[in-house]
């Protein structure tokens, strides 16, 4: 496999982080336009243990997963009040806050001759661990596809979950699940957390692949790819927002004619398929449908 | 002194803030929905207008109007293509989340016409005035004078006009206003277009007191309408007013206070704050979650 | 068992609830009617939690529920079924009694008794009306709540199905339940409730007259 896609691959997981948290937020009702805040601090923290403190990769992207759904827990206690748009508008104010915040942290390093550590709008340089143990980019993407792997498993799990049924309920009929005893704002506070965990961990392993990062990476418009993604491949499985990836960085990219106006696409194909199929391509009715039609197909 | 001249600052630009604010109320006081798409529709409107003007060859006048017209007919295209397609059963989310997929189309879009990091924007040629040791930047009292016109127009449509009665009785209960008769599909549509309207006055404004146009421009003009919209209350038309005075002052004065750089860290974090403690901003608009019924029948 | 005292509520301008008490012990089968509009279900939202009563207590065997979230009441063992049959519209039937914890086995034979087997991987759009309804009575009843509120269920029965859904609910309610059956049809209040009360132009509670059939 060519660098090059190797690279491109690469990219598509790491970004399937960031959609996933997405997913795990809309699942339960709310939108959030904060969750690159989360990838962001996950990628600092990550680059911070690896690059300063010499840590393992496993151990960074820990600490970066970690520090991902502690930002999250305290946003969501914090906006616990809070209705629909107020929150979503607080997410932005916080994802802001963070990255205005990481532009005035300027705490350079000098380790074996290179200049590292975050310096403000300079970016944080230098996150050598893929060099120093000779990770190649191909080398990255098996890590990076077995962890996304992973947490995809875990997802597959929790689908089957109660948790699950009632958090979907939370996110479908707040009214209802509440004439059921589910109280809506605790699960919205325990995906929200998940989603920062999700989002830090896919922020710590992008920071090792890029080896530089910096504040603006973290933007707005970062957030709402994830969150496009996670719409546009619907909100019945994890699948969905993986596919909503595949749909921008695989196949509009990938035809030459329209990767110029990649996002004039995307943007117009996700209004338009809203218009259609607001739940997105795999709503969660039609995964119903789905193990329906398995389920007879057995019997 | 420098403490007026400060608020003087923050006010004159404020006014324009409070014309953006306008813009996202409007549509979420009439309609309950949040256009994300409005900032970007105003950047692809002055981008058109830059990109045309040479062409058509008309004057600053003429670039106004331009710009004007192209917000109108950006907003048009994102009320077309997000709100008016039948959302009765997915509410207000869908249009919101479509909304900001036509955010990131149309900044693209603005990138293609406005290549360059910065594009020229011709500024209108007034002198400043002086008043003792107090200064004032000429084109920002235009500004000033143009956009408190224009909130004043508005003011006459809204609360003078049928027309404005019934957008009143439509807010915030477009169900119920559609089942009594309402036009609401109509009454959306001109909701937009009066957004729009609003929007490439304050987009011409500051661009033209900014002497250039940027592609931040989308992003940066989304954040100060929804600012001001929420620090005034959300859906509230005075409290947009009020809003994007206060965010202006706020800005002048942590400018001046912290520098540049901290300004917006201040903005932002005093949101946050009041999201924290009032959400219902200035107007103290009902904002807490509540299992309590807002305007569904059960 | 259930104490409500003094509820007043205005929307606007206009009074629709005043000093409206009722009191519930177990077993109690109410009938709860009124003119449209008259306020029955505001009454219900207001004790189920939907709704802040301006005025009034709620309480539950001494416990105070008066304006408390709505999943507080519910967790209380006060339940209610809505006036348009609220499933989880993307699950099939099957899952929506697995929101619950516990599934007793009197329960499962409730919703086999509400024929509801058949459609147990059907979603809910698909299932005929008077099995919706009677689903969520079953989703209600498998807590064993002390209370149960039902807001208008027979809207859109026939007069057999009417019949049929009475016949379930005197099968399936414990006799510790007690029942406020807001209705307007008279047959089903007639076959279930022992006691009927009517929201009057006073907008307080009046007891009717009628027979238990």
């Amino acid at each position: 496999m060519s660098v090059y896609v190797a690279s491109i691959l690469t990219n598509m997981a790491l970004i399937s982080f960031l959609a996933l948290s997405a997913y795990l937020v809309l699942v339960v009702g709310v939108v959030s336009f904060g969750q690159q805040a989360f990838f962001g601090v996950g990628a600092y923290v990550t680059a911070t243990v690896t690059s300063i403190y010499g840590g393992h990769a496993v151990t960074g992207v820990f600490i970066g997963m970690l520090s991902g759904a502690a930002c999250a827990l305290v946003l969501a206690i914090l906006t616990a009040r809070l209705s629909g748009l107020y929150f979503a508008i607080s997410t932005l104010c916080f994802a802001e806050l963070c990255r205005l915040g990481l532009l005035q942290v300027r705490a350079p390093f000098n380790i074996d001759g290179r200049t590292t550590g975050p310096d403000g709008p300079e970016g944080f340089s230098n996150i050598r661990w893929i060099f120093e143990h000779n990770y190649s980019v191909q080398d990255f993407l098996v890590l990076t596809t077995v962890c996304l792997v992973a947490l995809l498993g875990l997802l597959f799990l929790l689908e089957r979950s109660r948790i699950m049924l009632r958090a979907r309920l939370v996110g479908q009929d707040s009214i209802l699940a509440q004439s059921l005893g589910l109280r809506p704002i605790l699960y919205r506070i325990v995906f929200v957390t998940l989603s920062g965990g999700v989002a830090g961990f896919g922020g710590g392993l992008f920071a090792l692949f890029n080896t530089y990062i910096e504040p603006n990476m973290f933007g707005v418009m970062l957030g709402v790819h994830g969150l496009a993604y996670a719409v546009i491949g619907g909100l019945g499985a994890p699948i969905g927002p993986l596919i909503g990836v595949a749909i921008d960085i695989g196949l509009l990219e990938s035809i030459r004619a329209i990767s110029a106006y990649r996002m004039i696409a995307f943007g117009g194909l996700v209004a338009l398929l809203l218009i259609l199929l607001p739940q997105g391509l795999i709503s969660p009715r039609f995964v119903e449908r789905m193990r329906r039609w398995r389920k007879l197909f057995h019997a | 002194m420098d403490f007026v001249q400060t608020n003087i600052d923050g006010l004159l630009a404020g006014s324009a803030y409070a014309l953006l604010a306008l813009g996202f109320s409007l549509v979420f006081g009439i309609m309950r929905q949040i256009n994300l798409a409005y900032g970007s529709s105003l950047l692809v409107g002055a981008a058109l207008a830059v990109w045309l003007e040479p062409i058509l060859g008309l004057g600053v006048v003429g670039l106004f109007l331009l710009t004007v017209v192209a917000c109108v007919l950006a907003g048009l295209y994102v009320e077309r293509l997000c709100f008016a397609p039948n959302r009765g059963k997915t509410g207000a989310t869908v249009p919101m989340i479509a909304s900001f997929a036509i955010w990131m189309q149309l900044d693209e879009v603005s990138s293609h016409l406005l290549p360059s990091r910065t594009h020229n924007f011709p500024g209108l040629e007034i002198p400043p005035m002086f008043f003792g040791d107090l200064y004032l930047r000429g084109d920002q009292i235009v500004q000033f004078v143009v956009a408190f016109t224009s909130i004043a127009a508005l003011y006459y449509l809204i609360y003078k006009t049928r027309f404005g009665l019934l957008l009143r009785a439509t807010a915030g209960n477009a169900e119920t206003a559609f089942l009594l008769g309402a036009p609401t599909g109509r009454l959306r549509l001109m909701t937009f277009l009066l957004a729009g309207l609003l929007g490439g006055i304050s987009t011409f404004l500051i661009l033209s007191a900014d002497g250039q146009v940027t592609p931040l421009f989308g992003l940066w003009s989304t954040f100060k309408g929804l600012i001001a919209m929420m620090i005034g209350g959300v859906g509230s038309l005075p409290g947009a007013v009020i809003g994007g005075l206060l965010l202006g002052l706020i800005e002048a004065h942590s400018s001046t206070q912290f520098g540049a750089e901290y300004r917006d860290i201040t903005t932002f974090g005093i949101l946050f704050l009041i999201l924290i403690i009032r959400p219902g901003g200035i107007m103290g608009v009902s904002a807490y979650q509540t299992g309590r019924l807002a305007q569904e029948r059960i | 068992m259930l104490d409500i005292a003094g509820i007043s509520k205005s929307f606007g301008g206009s009074q629709v609830l005043n000093g409206v008490s009722l009191h519930l012990r177990a077993g109690d089968r109410l009938g709860l009617t009124g003119s449209n509009g008259s306020g029955k279900s505001t009454l219900v939202n207001i004790v189920t939690g939907y709704i802040e009563a301006d005025a009034g207590r709620v309480t539950l065997d001494t416990v105070d529920l008066t304006n408390r979230p709505a999943w507080k009441i519910a967790r209380a063992g006060i339940r209610r079924s809505f006036q348009s049959a609220r499933m989880l519209q993307s699950a099939t039937m099957r899952h929506q009694f697995r929101v619950e914890m516990n599934t007793t086995t009197q329960g499962l034979a409730a919703i086999d008794a509400a024929g509801l087997s058949p459609y147990l991987d059907h979603f809910p759009s698909e299932v005929p009306l008077p099995i919706l309804r009677k689903a969520e009575v079953v989703r209600a009843l498998v807590t064993e709540p002390k209370v149960l509120f039902l807001d208008e269920p027979s809207a859109g029965f026939t007069s057999e199905e009417l019949i049929e859904f009475a016949d379930f609910l005197n099968a399936h309610l414990s006799r510790s339940t007690a029942l406020v059956l807001v209705e307007h049809r008279i047959d089903l209040m007639r076959r279930v409730a022992t006691g009927i009360k009517q929201i009057g132009s006073a907008r307080s509670l009046e007891d009717l007259e009628f027979e238990h059939a």
